[in-house]
């Protein structure tokens, strides 16, 4: 519930029609919970072991850098914009981290640091070409993305090196035997966010992306949220990079590409309106969990891993049909 | 601290003391002039009139004092101090707030968070606290009279009279010196909640600035009026010693002739064409009549009676939820415009706003003009330029549009020429039946005469029309017969010489048969 | 920029008097393509000075030849883009159209050309879908194309296994190999593709509808343009072009791999909004796309010649896109405008 853009009233006693409650939930990432819990559900009785510490902090594993990606990406929708540098940041990231490996606790950090700021970097560009210099978001980011994955073959011209085994192995750990660290990860990016809606900053973000002009005329800096928006998400695709590369261990200058449209694919599912203003990087995250898990899914169902995205596809497409529906019936009423 | 404001300020300033000095202020776009010169002096504690046609410059000369554009020159002086805003929260910060006309509400925020924008209620921790949020929207609720209204509501749900006030409430918080209410009543349905509230801050030596097209309202908030015409600011007028029709001379340049000049009809068999009955809709509670060939049927009422859902309905843009159609005697069954301008003899739809459903920017004049009838002119599926443009000039002429605005873009056209080349289209569209809504909003005098011989013309020819006006008089002037929508129904039908503004203001306003006799 | 488009609004509502204002905008689009094209022949002959073999006959017969595929490319991309949409399923629809040429066709009987107009029905079935539940269940264009786009390279994955077999058709290396009149027929193919795309979007009723369409949905709704209908068709063209595309690559390389789209579906992008359209459709024309097309193949040809790494390749045409869009700009050209007055 973390991400209603108009939180839930406190009280049972306010008039609140159903289909509101519904589109809410829908938009919340209720939905996407729900679907998550009961995909869930069905892996563990068809999969006795998928229960296990090792198997669910694998799982998340293979998660994290999507669900980073797409929680960076859900700040710019939500802004009702579109940022296809995802793929270029992390790509950037990646190879860097396999370039220099910097070993141990404080080589981890060193590196955590400098992917944040690669990303932020990224981000403020995209920031001013958007906000300032006023150009469509997906022309100006296609623009930067072609650019980093320049800069990520300048660094890296085939895949190869070597990520510091220090991140390697502690970030795909888990910590007392059962909590994985990614997971770690992810929920301190879940408590940021939560920290952001409640700040000036957060609840501009919902009100320009819904209408750009009243909020601009309710005193709103339009143009440096929309930046502050951009930067926010390029930190987080730094963050994915960082996560992909203790993931894969190796350096790829291609390695974001797989998952740009993926990251696209979760936000969407997830219920953020591509039309602004509403959404969350909570039903993201989820959106993203589906993904990954629909294919151990369909593995552990015997269905070959060629068809994964044919299911992955389906989803996405009945997903977005049926909030559309939700918020078609919330509008009316 | 955004609450006790505008206490504090009212204590300082005496009633009559200049609070607001404008001298001399322009704004071009480009090559045209929006706002040419500007005076205006709003006195603490008085209600100032601003008064103008459509496209005198109004609309610029709020955003200039609002701070959402800045002037190319002139001066502005808020209480004796140089005024120069370059956004929205500086102008606050000198407490000068607006009610904006196209409201500046976020739909997806609480009523509180509106209320807060753009720095909401911290708690200690610094961090936005919901529960301070609303109590602090509560509390500007209930001091505006609104505390009916919950804070904790979506906007977007709130009806369009609530989202007016809530502007208006948030716009009289932030205006410590100067309040601008821009057409405050649009979507009022009455005017003691807010008149309350001008009352309350005049009280705390706030000068207003009131924008109305509604004389009646003016008359009886505001004590004078600044009159623009053409960007510039004509005079400063009493309003006890000017009748509407000095007003108006001022506003327009020139005396307005409202009497009627049609002649009547000769009284051939009349031939119905579109026959309605009982139509049904979103604001429409079944409404039935007839229009004959050779017919004006004008349509008067106040705002939202259910004449946009009856247009919409006949051009096939909505469905109908109940009653039927009739074009030439066949049962109307179009789902689209291009379905209805093909039926039967044809309807064709002139929209109400040009701006968003009328004029294609980037395309020629001439384009927009032959787009609905594009296969007719067309060999195999390809147009030539040289057919586009004949076509174009035949539909330009009559309408009296000069043919060398065809192959301009039709966004750099002025509203007169855009609404021309619309209303050309409507007529060359071949529909033996037009729908035109409102066919002269904004534009100038010569236009309008221009617009209505093409409707006379049409008429003559056999034609049917039926037509919403604002404007009163041009009911007056063109209709054959006329309808008066109130609530979704037909309130009165008038014909002939019956047609008279005063009768139709009473029926508008819903007065019964017999108190309007 | 909601101000913007308010201001708008006034100047035109104040716009009275002058004469060369409409003219100068709506033939912005055919100055642009024009300096396209000038750049591009300036590029190749100033190539020249930097090495003699660059910027001969020969180099330009291969810009052409490497150009066609983007130009076809572009032309579907271009329509959805006038219409307000966006096209990612292109890469997967291209292999869709590769695949079954070389596995479906080329296994059992190269010679069988008939089978080709098979292909792209084929294809042209990918685009009715994306189309559908775009303008009828009104999946936004971006999520729609996405997902048809992984379902489709899902659906080749598993139909070949994961190794696509199979040769060229004769008629597709025919296209690609062959010359006519000492040209290789396949410009000659592109030439009258350039023609009959730019007759359709320009000429024709069909492209006034896209533009109208493009430009405000609305308004064209009640101008009595058949939306739906139109608002459909430029999904199913340009899930067409993407097939003809696969085709000629499955002729150029002779066979096909699973990854053979994913190169060309940001260039496809690129060319059309460096072309001069807006992204945001309604605006800009084939011509400029095939400029802008062009533009990008010239560029890369050149800088691979140079033997630059490809890297800076990369960076060179990301840059080169976003000085595009910043000299694009609609505010850039009033201000110059004002200038020239």
């Amino acid at each position: 519930m973390i991400d209603t853009t108009a939180p839930l009233a406190p009280s049972a006693a306010r008039q609140v029609s159903a289909a509101t409650l519904l589109r809410r939930v829908v938009q919340g990432g209720g939905m996407i919970l729900f679907i998550y819990l009961a995909l869930y559900a069905y892996y563990g009785a068809i999969e006795p072991r998928a229960l296990r510490a090792h198997s669910i902090a694998d799982l998340m594993n293979n998660t994290v850098p999507l669900a980073l990606a797409a929680a960076g990406l859900t700040f710019v929708v939500l802004n009702r914009g579109f940022d296809l540098s995802v793929a270029g940041v992390i790509s950037i990231c990646n190879v860097t981290l396999a370039v220099a490996p910097l070993e141990g606790p404080g080589g981890a950090a060193l590196s955590a640091l400098m992917c944040l700021a690669i990303g932020a970097t990224v981000g403020l560009v995209n920031g001013l070409l958007v906000g300032y210099a006023r150009l469509q978001s997906i022309a100006a980011t296609l623009a930067t993305m072609i650019i980093c994955q320049g800069i990520a073959l300048v660094i890296l011209r085939a895949p190869g090196g070597f990520v510091s085994e220090w991140i390697v192995y502690e970030m795909t750990d888990r910590l007392w035997g059962v909590i994985p660290v990614s997971g770690l990860v992810v929920a301190a990016v879940l408590l940021v966010w939560i920290l952001i809606r409640r700040t000036d900053f957060g609840v501009s973000i919902y009100a320009v992306g819904a209408d750009e002009q009243a909020a601009a005329m309710s005193g709103i800096n339009v143009r440096r949220v929309r930046a502050g928006a951009y930067v926010c998400a390029g930190m987080l695709y730094g963050l994915a990079g960082f996560m992909l590369s203790a993931q894969t261990a190796t350096g790829n200058p291609n390695s974001g590409a797989p998952l740009l449209l993926l990251a696209f694919a979760a936000v969407a599912l997830g219920g953020t309106s591509l039309a602004g203003g509403r959404g969350g990087v909570f039903a993201s995250i989820m959106g993203a969990a589906t993904l990954m898990l629909l294919q151990k899914v369909l593995f552990s169902s015997g269905i070959s891993s060629f068809y994964t995205g044919m299911f992955q596809g389906s989803v996405l497409i009945l997903a977005v049909v049926f909030s559309g529906l939700i918020a078609r019936i919330g509008e009316r009423k | 601290m955004e609450s006790e404001a505008p206490a504090e300020a009212g204590q300082q300033d005496a009633v009559g003391h200049h609070a607001l000095e404008v001298s001399g202020v322009s704004k071009a776009y480009g090559p045209t002039v929006a706002l040419e010169h500007a005076d205006l002096s709003l006195q603490a504690g008085r209600v100032l009139a601003l008064l103008g046609e459509n496209g005198a410059g109004k609309s610029t000369l709020v955003r200039i004092l609002s701070g959402v554009v800045s002037p190319d020159t002139g001066e502005m002086m808020v209480h004796a101090a140089p005024y120069k805003p370059r956004s929205i929260t500086e102008a606050r910060g000198s407490q000068v707030a607006t009610a904006f006309q196209e409201l500046s509400l976020v739909p997806n925020l609480s009523v509180a968070q509106n209320l807060l924008l753009p720095r909401l209620a911290k708690s200690t921790l610094g961090l936005v606290s919901r529960r301070q949020v609303l109590t602090r929207g509560e509390e500007i609720l209930s001091r505006h009279g609104l505390s009916r209204i919950d804070p904790d509501l979506e906007v977007s749900q709130l009806p369009l009279s609530d989202r007016q006030r809530i502007e208006i409430a948030r716009a009289i918080e932030n205006a410590g010196r100067v309040l601008i209410l821009d057409e405050p009543t649009a979507a009022l349905a009455e005017t003691d909640w807010i008149f309350e509230q001008i009352i309350k801050a005049r009280q705390r030596g706030v000068a207003i600035l009131y924008i109305s097209h509604r004389l009646a309202e003016v008359r009886e908030i505001c004590t004078s009026a600044t009159v623009l015409r053409n960007g510039r600011s004509i005079a400063t007028v009493g309003l006890e010693q000017a009748t509407d029709g000095d007003i108006f001379e001022m506003m327009v340049g020139h005396r307005v002739d409202t009497t009627r000049q049609v002649a009547p009809k000769s009284a051939r068999d009349p031939k119905p064409r579109v026959q309605v009955s009982d139509l049904q809709g979103e604001a429409l509670n079944g409404v039935s009549f007839e229009i004959n060939q050779g017919e004006v049927l004008g349509v008067a009422a106040l705002e939202g009676q259910g004449q946009r859902a009856l247009f919409r309905c006949l051009a096939g843009l909505t469905a109908a939820q109940g009653g039927t159609v009739q074009i030439d005697g066949k049962i109307a069954g179009y789902r689209s415009p291009r379905q209805a301008m093909h039926f039967a003899s044809g309807v064709s739809y002139l929209p109400e706003e040009r701006k968003t459903e009328g004029i294609l920017t980037g395309l020629t004049a001439a384009t927009n003009i032959v787009l609905p009838f594009l296969p007719r002119i067309a060999k195999m599926g390809f147009i030539s330029a040289r057919s586009e443009e004949a076509t174009a000039r035949r539909a330009a002429e009559t309408v009296e549009m000069d043919k060398r605005y065809l192959s301009f873009d039709i966004a750099d056209l002025s509203g007169g020429n855009q609404q021309k080349a619309l209303m050309g289209r409507t007529l060359a569209s071949g529909a033996q039946t037009l729908l035109l809504f409102d066919p002269t909003r904004g534009v100038d005098v010569g236009t309008k005469e221009s617009i209505y011989t093409a409707i006379r013309q049409f008429a003559e020819a056999g034609g049917s029309v039926l037509f919403y006006s604002s404007e009163l008089p041009e009911i007056v002037q063109l209709a054959d017969r006329c309808l008066v929508l109130y609530d979704g129904r037909i309130a009165r039908e008038f014909s002939g010489d019956d047609i008279a503004e005063h009768r139709l203001i009473a029926a508008m306003v819903g007065h019964s048969e017999t108190e309007a006799a | 920029m909601t101000f913007s488009k308010d201001s708008t609004q006034d100047r035109s509502a104040f716009a009275q008097t002058g004469d060369a204002r409409g003219v100068a905008r709506v033939s912005r689009e055919t100055i642009n393509a024009i300096a396209v094209a000038v750049i591009c022949i300036a590029l190749l002959l100033g190539a020249r000075f930097i090495n003699p073999a660059l910027g001969s006959w020969s180099q330009v017969e291969t810009v052409l030849v490497l150009g066609s595929f983007l130009v076809v490319l572009s032309f579907g991309q271009g329509l959805v883009i006038l219409t307000g949409g966006l096209d990612l399923s292109l890469p997967a629809v291209i292999t869709l159209g590769g695949i079954m040429a070389t596995n479906w066709i080329g296994m059992t009987d190269p010679t069988a050309w008939y089978l080709l107009p098979v292909v792209l029905l084929a294809c042209a079935g990918v685009g009715l879908v994306s189309a559908i539940g775009i303008v009828w269940l009104r999946v936004p264009p971006f999520i729609m194309t996405l997902a048809m786009s992984i379902i489709v390279l899902s659906a080749l994955l598993g139909y070949t296994r994961g190794s696509p077999r199979g040769g060229s058709p004769d008629a597709a290396t025919a296209l690609m190999k062959s010359s006519v009149l000492g040209l290789p027929s396949v410009i000659v193919f592109v030439i009258g593709f350039v023609i009959v795309g730019w007759l359709f979007q320009s000429r024709s009723v069909a492209g006034r509808y896209l533009y109208a369409i493009g430009t405000n949905l609305d308004a064209a709704r009640i101008a009595g343009v058949p939306v739906v209908l139109m608002q459909m068709v430029p999904y199913v063209i340009s899930a067409v072009c993407a097939g003809i595309v696969g085709i000629m690559l499955v002729g150029y390389s002779n066979g096909a791999t699973l990854r053979m789209g994913d190169d060309y579906l940001l260039p496809s992008i690129a060319a059309v909004v460096i072309g001069g359209s807006s992204i945001l459709g309604g605006r800009g024309t084939f011509l400029g796309t095939v400029g802008g097309a062009l533009l990008l193949t010239t560029l890369g040809t050149i800088i691979s010649a140079i033997g630059l790494q490809i890297g800076l390749r990369t960076i060179i045409e990301g840059l080169i896109v976003l000085t595009a869009l910043l000299l694009l700009r609609e505010e850039l050209f009033q201000k110059l405008g004002s200038l020239w007055r």
